[in-house]
């Protein structure tokens, strides 16, 4: 029977605005008593990288590098989430970086592997595009190189 | 312009999506990974779900080609409130427990408890005892796990990912039992209730759990 990849759901699946709003909410309650539970930070910055916002993003992995510092015990699920928000900002070499420590630590985690997929397959197109840019600049400058020559020849 | 006749080859498939919960270490991934992929990762290689991971699974059930989405959830307590998050729109639940361990099987009543929070009452419900490849260490007999689903209004089946036993009959009866549940997956079936990222009455939706709930509110209603 045909099944597909697994894929990372949270690459793609968002929290609606009420729901961030709960866990926001949460956070900054526990913020202005001056003590926020790891659970509560957690939460949030989960939320937050789930976001398509890229302010989101920029926060929860702020929030994910400082859980990930101070408890160790949380830290393979920091790893992965900061390797996906990294995913989702464009900062492959940060995400595979993140992602390589999980599965250095766990080799066999289905769940790194399929992000860590993601992630090259993500490289080798931004790689062709990039491709396809440069050599449209080629093209582009060519066009004018010979532009110019035409004007230098005629005068 | 006349109807196109549809054939079961043409048809669009029914969506299904499905949701794997109980405690952590039971097996629900192992169960996902042997139905998805007819493997099996020894007890050392494989480790606890992050969060939660899914699956896509195509099927033909009764004539009817199903494609399933299959979230497996992290049963780790500390995953609770994210896990949470993905109960919206399920029309079929896996509730795994491990026959060789009586606190799984105690901890049930928890996760039902979590389904009528999240979940519609017509969502259709199995009852999972895994392995059963560990026989000689049993804590839970096979009458007592199916006295308890048919009191909860579910499907019972024992299996073992690591033989593979039962594990292809979950997720058959599970959708059988789907499909036989038009409401759930055929809109024209019954007006007012969608299984859609609609709430189709299902107060669904992130939702702080364990010591972190107080005084929050998600009630919307009010647009400030």
């Amino acid at each position: 029977m045909p099944t597909e990849l697994p894929y990372a759901a949270d690459a793609e699946d968002s929290l609606s605005y009420d729901e961030l709003e709960v866990l926001r909410l949460q956070y900054q309650k526990e913020l202005s008593q001056a003590h926020v539970t790891i659970q509560t930070k957690f939460n949030f910055a989960w939320g937050l990288v789930k976001s398509p916002l890229r302010d989101h993003q920029v926060e929860g992995v702020r929030l994910l590098q400082e859980i990930y510092r101070a408890e160790p015990t949380r830290r393979r699920e920091c790893l992965y989430y900061l390797a996906l928000g990294h995913y989702k900002l464009g900062n492959y070499e940060e995400a595979k970086r993140f992602n390589s420590l999980l599965m250095e630590k766990e080799p066999a985690n289905l769940q790194a592997q399929s992000l860590n997929q993601l992630i090259e397959n993500k490289v080798a197109r931004e790689g062709y595009v990039g491709m396809a840019i440069a050599g449209g600049a080629a093209a582009v400058g060519a066009i004018l190189l010979a532009g110019l020559i035409r004007r230098a020849t005629r005068k | 312009m006349a109807p196109v006749p549809s054939s079961s080859s043409t048809q669009q498939p029914i969506n299904v999506k499905l949701l794997l919960i109980g405690n952590s270490s039971v097996g629900k991934s192992s169960l996902l990974l042997r139905f998805s992929d007819e493997q099996w990762l020894p007890e050392d290689e494989s480790s606890a779900t992050i969060g939660v991971d899914f699956r896509v699974h195509k099927m033909d059930v009764n004539g009817k080609k199903v494609k399933l989405s299959i979230w497996d959830t992290a049963g780790q307590e500390r995953f609770r409130t994210i896990t949470s998050s993905y109960y919206r729109g399920a029309q079929g639940i896996i509730l795994v427990y491990d026959v060789a361990n009586r606190e799984s099987f105690e901890a049930l009543p928890r996760w039902y408890s979590e389904l009528e929070t999240y979940v519609s009452s017509s969502v259709v419900k199995i009852l999972v005892g895994n392995k059963v490849d560990k026989e000689y260490s049993r804590q839970v007999p096979t009458t007592e796990g199916q006295a308890f689903a048919t009191r909860m209004n579910s499907l019972f089946i024992e299996a073992s990912a690591k033989t593979a036993l039962g594990v292809k009959e979950i997720f058959r009866e599970l959708v059988e039992g789907i499909m036989d549940t038009p409401e759930l997956w055929d809109s024209n079936a019954k007006a007012g209730q969608t299984t859609a990222h609609g709430n189709g009455g299902v107060p669904g939706g992130v939702q702080l759990v364990g010591g972190e709930q107080h005084g929050h509110s998600q009630d919307g209603g009010c647009a400030c």
